[in-house]
C-alpha cells in the first residue's frame, strides 16, 4: 500500500492541531481538520490524533462539526473510552435551537459504533421523536434502529416499538417511511413489521406524497399486506395503478412485483400488468442509463421464461448498438434468444450472424451460442449459418461453432447430416481444449459418416505428446475406440499407439487408467466392447440438459425486482445460502479491523462468489428418526410456521420424492399411494441445534401445485427460510425429471 | 438499503468513502478496486458480487462511484440512487470529474451524510439541500432562516419552499431530443425512436401554477374536432407520445383524466418531462458512404449527406466524424462545403459544415493511406457519427402553450412575452449530446466495390469488410424553445386570436413572427389561467 510513513503524518497532524495559533485561526483550524478526514479516506489509521478531533468538535463552525463528527463515528469502535468524552458535546448540541444541529447531533451519536453508548443516547432519541421539527424526527426514528443495532440479542423495547407505530402517522412522509424501515430492523427476530388493515390503508393513502425512495420502499412493505376480500384487493390495485407509470424505473418495477404477488389468483391480471409495464420496460432498456438498462433487460429476461411471446414484436429493441457496453450486448443476445418466433427468426438470425464477426470474441462468442439455442427450434436455417462460419477459418468462431454443433447433434439428431459435412476442414482452426473434446466427440460418434475421420483423429494422436489437456487425450481415446467399432481397417493402428502411449509413457493418472481400461476391455472381445461403448443413449427428450420448461409468473413473482434476475437463480442460490447464518450471528464490527487485504480480495480476479466455510449454515442431521406416534403427537401441538405452494405437474413418484429427501436428510414419516387423490406425504428433518421441521405435503389432483406445509418446534425464521429453499431445491429437481 | 458508498478515480485511488452500516468493512473498498478497476477483462457487469457482497457501479468520465450492500436489495433502485447522487453533485460543482470532486470532498461527504442515513436514501432534491449544505459553514442564521429552512426541508410540497423571490421572474424551456435509428443493409430503416427531455429551468416567485401544453395526439383529437383543416393546413400537428413520464411535481391525476400536465415546479433547473415517440419520426439527415479500397495500402471514401427537411429550415454547426483504420498514415481530403481535417490522435476525419439549407446534398472524398501492416488486432471499425442542430423537432413535438398562474402575488401586470433563441453553446444545461448509432454490422446501404472479391478476402485484410460501415446519427437537438421571459408571461387573450400562423417551431426566425400557438379555438381560461401561449409574439 502507498500509505507509507502514516505515523510521521499523525504526528504532525497532531502538532498542528494543539497549535493555539491554528486553533484561532478558523480556517486554518478546518484546514488541517480536513487533511484528517482526507487521509482517512485513503485508508490512513488516523485514529491518533481522536483526543485532539474532540476538542475540535466544540466549535459554531457546522462544516467543520460535521467532519469531526465523521471522523469520530469511524473511528469510535477504536477508541471507546475517548469518544465518551465528545457524548457531552453531543448531548449539548441535542437540545441546540437549531433544529439541523439537533439533527446532525442526534444522528451522529447514534452512529458511534462502540459498546455502552446507548444509555446516552436513549434520552436523546425519546426526545428526538417528539421534537417539533420534522427534520430530527425522521434521525431519531432511524437511531432507534441503530440502538438496536448496536445490540441485536436485548430485549425489543415494547413501548419503544409502540411509539414507531404511532409515528407511522406523522405528517412528514419521509417519517413515516423512516418508521417502516425502522420497525423492521427492530422487529427482524418476529418477521419484521406487521401491515394490517389500517397501516396499509394509511400507507396506500399517502403514496402520492412520498418521494420515489418512499415509494419503493412502501410498496415493498405491502408485499406483506394480505386483503381480505377480492373487492378490496381491486380497489388497491385501482389506487396503485399509477405508479405503474411512474418516472422512476425503480417504482415502476416495485409496483409490477407488488401487483403480480397480490393477483396471485388471478392470471389474468398478471398478465395485463405484464402488458402494462411493456413500454416503461422497454424505455428503460433502450435508456442512456447504462447500467438501469442493464438491470431492465435481466427483468425482461424473467418475463420471457413465462411469456415466450410477451417482446416478440418489439424484437428490434433489442438489437445491439454499436456504442453500448459488453453486458448489455450479451444481454440483448439472450433476449434475442429467448423472444425468437416464426415471425421474425429471420430477422433475428440475421442481427444475430452480423454479431459473431465482432471484433470482441466474448461478444461474437456469446452470438454463436444464441444461434444455437435458437437452433434447437429452427434447426435448418441456423445450422446453415453456422456452418458458413466455419467458412472464416477464425480460430475463436471455429471451436464455439464446433462446440455448438455437439451440443446440437445431440438434442436434435435430425440435423446430423448437415453437421458432419461440415466438420472436415475445421481441426486446423482449433487450439483449445474445449474446442477440440467438442470435435473429438463428433468424430468418434460419428465418425463413419465423415470419410477422413479416422486421419484427423491420428493426426491428434501423433500430436499427443504436446497435448497440454489430459481431457483431451481421455476423450481421444473414447472416440478412437468408438471409431475402430464401425471402421476397424483404418483405425487399428492408430489406436494401437494411443493406447501404448497412454499405459507406458502418459504421466497423468486419469489419462493412463482410462487406457488400461479400455485395454483390458478390448482383451475381453469386441462384443463386450460394443456392449459397453454403444449402450443406449438416455432419451435427449428428457430435458435434462434443456430448461425451456415454461414457469408460472408466480414461480418467479417473489424474485422480481431483487437481486435474483440479476445474478440469475443458481448463482443467488450460492449466494443467499450462507448470508441467513450470517444475518444471525451478532459480528464484530468490520471497522475494527483495518487490514487492507482481507478476505475479500480473491488472488486472481475471479468473479465467482467464494463460498467460505461458514458455521451457522442450516445442517440436517442425517439420523433423525422419529417415530409416527411422536410426529402426530407434536404435529398437533404446534402452529404452521409457513406455508408454500410450489408448481408441480402430473402425478407424483413416491419412491423417487423419498430417495431425493433422503438425500437432503429429510426422513419421510408417511405417505399416501401413487395416485391416490389427494395425495399426501408427512416429512420430518432436525438440524444440528436440535430444531425440528415438521412438514406436510399436499397435492390436489385438480390444479397442478404442491402445497406445503412447515412447523417448526423453535420459531427461528432464518433456518425455517433455509428448510424452504432445501425443499424448494428437491422439488425444483424432481419437478423437472418429470416435465 | 446501501452500506456504503465510495468514489474512485480512474487509477483506483479512493477519492470518497463513507460506510453506513457495520456489515460492510474497509476491506471491502480494496475488495471493489481489485475485482472491478484493476481487473483485466472488460466490465462484464455494473452489478458485481464478491464474498457474498453486492457492489453496483456507475462510471461518469473516469471517476467510478460504487454502491455496496450485502442485502437482496433491488437493482434499479441502487442505480435510480446513484444517478441522483451525481446529479445532485453535479448541480453543486458542475462536471463529476477527480479534480472536482478532490476539491469539493468536503462538500460530498456533507452531502452524502444527508442524501442517506444508515444506508436509507433520505432527502435528496437538489433545490431543498441547497438551502442547507452551502459551504459557508459559519453563516450565522437568523431565527427567520431557521424557521425557513426547517420548513423546507419538512414542507409538503419536498421540491419547492415558501417565499422565493425574484426581481424577474423568468422561465426557460429547453426540448432535447435524440434519435435512435436502425437500418438495414438495404438503406431501409429498421426502427427507430426518438427519446427526449423537456427541461425547465424556473425563476419565479411564490408558489406558481404553471400549466404546460404540447401537441400531443390525445390532446388533439379531443379539441380539435371541428377543425380538421387545420392539420391538413400545415401537415403533421400532433404526435403520438408512445409513454412520457414525469417530474414528481406533475400532477399525475390531472394527467391521467385530462391529459393536462399541471404542476407547482421547484426553483431552479429540473427535469419536467421524458417522453419516447416510434412513429413519423423526422429523419433530418442521411449519410451515404462509399468506400472503394485500391490495392493494400490506399483508400477512397466518399461521404454524401442529404438534407431531408423544408428548404427554407437550416441545420447549423453539422459535424461528421469519419473514422479512419488505425494505420494510417496520411489522408488528402476534398470537400465542397464545410472544412474538413484529419485528426491523428481521434483517428477520424472531422468535417464541419457552419450551415446547411433543407433538401440539400453535400460531398466529401478522401483518400486514406495505410501503412503496411501484418498487425492481426482488429479494427473494430466504429460507425460514421454526425452531429447537428435543427431548428425543428424529429419527433414533430411542439410546444403549444405555457401558462404561468400565481395566485398571490399575481404577476399580470406584466402583459409581455418575449422568445429568444438562445443558442444551446451557452446553455449551462445542455445535456451531453448523445452518440447514437445503427447497429454496427449493418452493412451500408450501397457499397462501392465489388463485392466477391471482398467475400473471399473477408479475414485477410485488415479492412476489408466495409460491411462495417453504417449509418450513425449523432443528433442534438436544442429545440430551444426558450423564453427568458424579462418579466413576465402573459399577454391577454385577444392578441393571440389575432396571431398569425407562421408554420413551424418559433426560434429560427428570431423575435418577428413567430409560430401561432394554438389549433382551432384559444385555450379557456376558464380556471383562472391567464390563457396565454407562449407563442404570442413580442408586442
Amino acid at each position: 500500500m502507498p500509505y507509507l510513513g502514516s505515523e510521521d503524518v499523525v504526528k504532525e497532524l497532531k502538532k498542528a492541531l494543539c497549535n493555539p495559533h491554528i486553533q484561532a485561526d478558523r480556517l486554518r483550524y478546518r484546514n488541517v481538520i480536513q487533511r484528517v478526514i482526507r487521509h482517512m479516506t485513503q485508508g490512513l489509521d488516523m485514529s491518533g490524533v481522536f483526543m485532539e478531533m474532540v476538542k475540535a468538535s466544540a466549535t459554531v463552525d457546522i462544516v467543520q462539526k460535521k467532519l469531526v463528527y465523521l471522523y469520530m463515528c469511524t473511528y469510535a469502535p477504536l477508541k471507546p473510552d475517548l469518544a465518551l468524552l465528545a457524548i457531552n458535546t453531543l448531548c449539548k448540541d441535542c437540545s441546540d435551537p437549531n433544529p439541523m444541529v439537533r439533527g446532525l447531533a442526534l444522528r451522529s451519536m447514534c452512529s458511534l459504533r462502540m459498546p455502552g453508548v446507548q444509555e446516552y443516547i436513549q434520552q436523546p432519541i425519546l426526545n428526538g421523536l417528539r421534537d417539533k421539527a420534522s427534520y430530527v424526527r425522521r434521525v431519531a426514528v432511524l437511531g432507534c434502529a441503530k440502538m438496536h443495532n448496536l445490540h441485536r440479542d436485548s430485549e425489543v423495547d415494547g413501548a419503544l416499538v409502540n411509539e414507531l407505530y404511532s409515528l407511522l402517522r406523522d405528517q412528514d412522509p419521509i417519517v413515516v417511511v423512516n418508521c417502516l424501515r425502522s420497525l423492521e430492523e427492530i422487529l427482524r427476530q418476529e418477521g419484521g413489521v406487521v401491515i394490517n388493515k389500517p397501516i396499509a390503508h394509511h400507507l396506500l393513502n399517502r403514496m402520492p406524497k412520498l418521494d420515489q425512495w418512499g415509494q419503493a420502499e412502501v410498496l415493498n412493505f405491502l408485499l406483506r399486506y394480505e386483503p381480505r376480500s377480492e373487492e378490496e384487493l381491486f380497489d388497491i390495485l385501482n389506487l396503485l395503478d399509477s405508479f405503474l407509470k411512474s418516472s422512476s424505473p425503480g417504482v415502476v418495477m416495485g409496483a409490477t412485483k407488488l401487483f403480480l404477488i397480490l393477483a396471485k389468483k388471478f392470471p389474468h391480471v398478471q398478465t395485463d400488468v405484464l402488458v402494462q409495464v411493456k413500454g416503461p420496460l422497454l424505455a428503460a432498456c433502450s435508456s442512456e442509463s447504462r447500467e438501469l438498462c442493464f438491470a431492465a433487460l435481466c427483468h425482461v429476461r424473467q418475463i420471457l421464461h413465462s411469456l415466450p411471446g410477451h417482446f416478440s414484436s418489439h424484437y428490434k429493441k433489442f438489437f445491439c448498438s454499436y456504442s453500448e457496453p459488453h453486458y448489455i450486448k450479451l444481454q440483448k443476445v439472450e433476449v434475442l434468444c429467448e423472444l425468437v418466433n416464426d415471425e421474425n427468426v429471420q430477422q433475428v438470425l440475421e442481427e444475430l450472424r452480423g454479431y459473431c464477426t465482432d471484433v470482441s470474441a466474448d461478444f461474437a462468442q456469446a452470438a454463436i451460442f444464441a444461434i444455437g439455442g435458437i437452433a434447437r427450434t429452427y434447426t435448418d436455417q441456423c445450422v446453415q449459418i453456422l456452418t458458413e462460419l466455419l467458412g472464416l477459418r477464425q480460430e475463436h468462431i471455429t471451436t464455439v461453432v464446433v462446440q455448438t454443433f455437439r451440443d446440437l447433434v445431440w438434442l436434435c439428431p435430425q440435423c446430423t447430416e448437415a453437421v458432419c459435412q461440415a466438420l472436415p476442414g475445421c481441426e486446423e482452426n482449433i487450439q483449445d481444449s474445449e474446442g477440440k473434446q467438442a470435435l473429438i466427440w463428433l468424430l468418434g460418434v460419428h465418425g463413419e459418416r465423415i470419410p477422413n475421420a479416422p486421419y484427423v483423429l491420428e493426426d491428434f494422436v501423433e500430436n499427443v505428446k504436446s497435448e497440454t489437456f489430459p481431457a483431451v487425450t481421455m476423450e481421444l481415446l473414447t472416440a478412437l475406440l468408438r471409431l475402430f467399432l464401425s471402421r476397424p481397417a483404418e483405425c487399428q493402428d492408430t489406436l494401437g499407439r494411443l493406447l501404448h502411449y497412454c499405459i507406458e509413457e502418459e504421466k497423468n493418472m486419469a489419462v493412463r487408467d482410462r487406457g488400461l481400461f479400455y485395454y483390458r476391455l478390448l482383451l475381453a472381445g469386441i462384443d463386450e466392447v460394443k456392449r459397453i461403448l454403444c449402450s443406449p443413449k438416455s432419451d435427449p427428450s428428457l430435458g435434462l440438459l434443456e430448461d425451456q420448461a415454461e414457469r408460472p409468473v408466480n414461480s418467479w413473482a417473489s424474485d422480481f425486482n431483487t437481486l435474483v434476475p440479476v445474478y440469475g437463480k443458481a448463482r443467488w442460490a450460492t449466494i443467499s445460502k450462507y448470508q441467513g447464518a450470517e444475518r444471525r450471528g451478532p459480528e464484530l464490527p468490520d471497522t475494527a479491523s483495518f487490514a487492507t487485504s482481507g478476505p475479500l480480495i480473491p488472488e486472481e480476479n475471479k468473479e465467482r462468489v467464494q463460498e467460505l466455510p461458514d458455521s451457522g449454515a442450516l445442517v440436517l442431521v442425517p439420523n433423525c428418526q422419529l417415530t409416527a406416534e411422536y410426529f402426530e403427537k407434536t404435529w398437533f401441538s404446534l402452529k404452521v410456521a409457513h406455508q408454500q405452494v410450489f408448481p408441480w405437474r402430473g402425478a407424483v413418484h413416491p419412491d423417487t420424492l423419498q430417495m431425493a429427501l433422503q438425500v437432503v436428510n429429510i426422513q419421510t414419516i408417511a405417505m399416501s399411494r401413487a395416485g391416490a387423490h389427494p395425495w399426501k406425504a408427512y416429512l420430518s428433518a432436525q438440524d444440528d441445534t436440535g430444531c425440528l421441521f415438521l412438514t406436510e405435503l399436499l397435492l390436489e389432483s385438480e390444479n397442478s401445485e404442491m402445497q406445503i406445509s412447515v412447523k417448526q418446534n423453535e420459531p427461528r425464521t432464518e433456518t425455517l427460510n433455509s428448510f424452504i429453499s432445501v425443499l424448494e431445491t428437491v422439488f425444483g429437481t424432481i419437478g423437472d425429471i418429470k416435465s | 438499503m446501501i452500506g456504503g458508498l465510495f468514489i474512485y478515480n480512474h487509477k483506483g485511488e479512493v477519492l470518497i468513502s463513507r460506510v453506513y452500516r457495520d456489515d460492510i468493512g474497509r476491506n471491502a473498498v480494496d475488495a471493489f478496486r481489485v475485482n472491478v478497476i484493476h481487473a483485466r477483462q472488460q466490465v462484464r457487469s455494473p452489478v458485481t458480487n464478491i464474498a457474498r457482497t453486492s457492489f453496483f457501479h456507475v462510471k461518469r468520465s473516469n471517476i467510478w462511484l460504487a454502491a455496496v450492500t450485502k442485502q437482496n436489495v433491488n437493482a434499479a433502485m441502487v442505480f435510480e440512487f446513484l444517478y441522483k447522487m451525481c446529479d445532485v453533485m453535479a448541480a453543486y460543482f458542475g462536471k463529476i470529474s477527480e479534480e472536482n470532486i478532490k476539491n469539493n470532498f468536503v462538500l460530498i461527504y456533507e452531502l452524502l451524510d444527508e442524501i442517506l442515513d444508515f444506508g436509507y436514501p433520505q432527502n435528496s432534491e437538489t433545490g431543498a439541500l441547497k438551502t442547507f449544505i452551502t459551504q459557508q459553514g459559519i453563516k450565522s442564521q437568523t431565527k427567520e432562516e431557521q424557521s425557513q429552512i426547517t420548513s423546507q426541508v419538512t414542507g409538503q410540497i419536498g421540491w419547492r419552499r415558501e417565499g422565493i423571490k425574484y426581481r424577474r421572474n423568468e422561465l426557460f424551456l429547453d426540448v432535447l431530443e435524440s434519435v435512435n435509428l436502425l437500418m438495414s443493409p438495404q438503406g431501409q430503416v429498421l426502427s427507430a425512436h426518438v427519446s427526449g427531455r423537456v427541461v425547465m429551468k424556473s425563476y419565479l416567485s411564490g408558489m406558481p401554477e404553471c400549466k404546460f401544453g404540447m401537441n400531443d395526439k390525445i390532446v388533439i383529437e379531443k379539441q380539435g374536432k371541428g377543425t380538421a383543416d387545420e392539420t391538413s393546413k400545415s401537415g403533421k400537428q400532433s404526435i403520438a407520445i408512445d409513454d412520457c413520464t414525469f417530474h414528481q411535481c406533475v400532477r399525475l391525476s390531472k394527467f391521467d383524466s385530462e391529459r393536462s400536465i399541471s404542476f407547482i415546479p421547484p426553483d431552479g433547473e429540473f427535469e419536467l418531462m421524458r417522453y419516447r415517440t416510434t412513429k413519423d419520426i423526422i429523419l433530418p439527415f442521411r449519410v451515404i458512404p462509399l468506400v472503394r479500397e485500391v490495392g493494400r495500402t490506399k483508400l477512397e471514401v466518399k461521404v454524401v449527406i442529404k438534407s431531408n427537411f423544408k428548404p427554407s429550415l437550416l441545420a447549423q454547426k453539422i459535424e461528421v466524424r469519419i473514422p479512419t483504420p488505425l494505420n494510417t498514415s496520411g489522408v488528402q481530403v476534398i470537400c465542397m462545403k464545410g472544412k474538413a481535417k484529419y485528426k491523428a490522435s481521434e483517428n477520424a476525419i472531422v468535417w464541419k459544415i457552419k450551415r446547411m439549407a433543407g433538401m440539400k446534398e453535400s460531398q466529401i472524398s478522401a483518400e486514406i493511406e495505410l501503412l503496411p501492416t501484418n498487425d492481426k488486432k482488429k479494427w473494430a471499425r466504429p460507425p460514421i457519427s454526425m452531429n447537428f442542430e435543427v431548428p425543428f423537432a424529429p419527433s414533430g413535438l411542439k410546444v403549444r402553450y405555457l401558462k404561468v398562474f400565481e395566485p398571490k402575488l399575481n404577476y399580470s401586470d406584466h402583459d409581455v412575452i418575449k422568445w429568444v433563441w438562445v443558442p444551446p453553446g451557452h446553455h449551462t444545461s445542455a445535456s451531453p449530446p448523445s452518440c447514437f448509432a445503427a447497429s454496427p454490422l449493418h452493412q451500408p446501404p450501397s457499397l462501392g466495390l465489388d463485392q466477391p472479391h471482398r467475400e473471399r478476402d473477408w479475414w485477410s485484410s485488415p479492412w476489408a469488410p466495409w460491411a462495417g460501415w453504417f449509418l450513425g446519427l449523432l443528433l442534438h437537438h436544442p429545440s430551444v424553445c426558450p423564453g427568458p421571459m424579462p418579466g413576465s408571461v402573459f399577454c391577454d387573450q385577444s392578441q393571440v386570436g389575432s396571431l398569425s400562423s407562421p408554420p413551424l417551431w418559433p426560434h429560427l426566425s428570431g423575435v418577428g413572427g413567430l409560430a401561432a400557438p394554438h389549433l382551432g379555438a384559444p385555450p379557456k381560461a376558464s380556471n383562472g389561467f391567464p390563457a396565454l401561449s407562449p407563442y404570442s409574439a413580442l408586442g
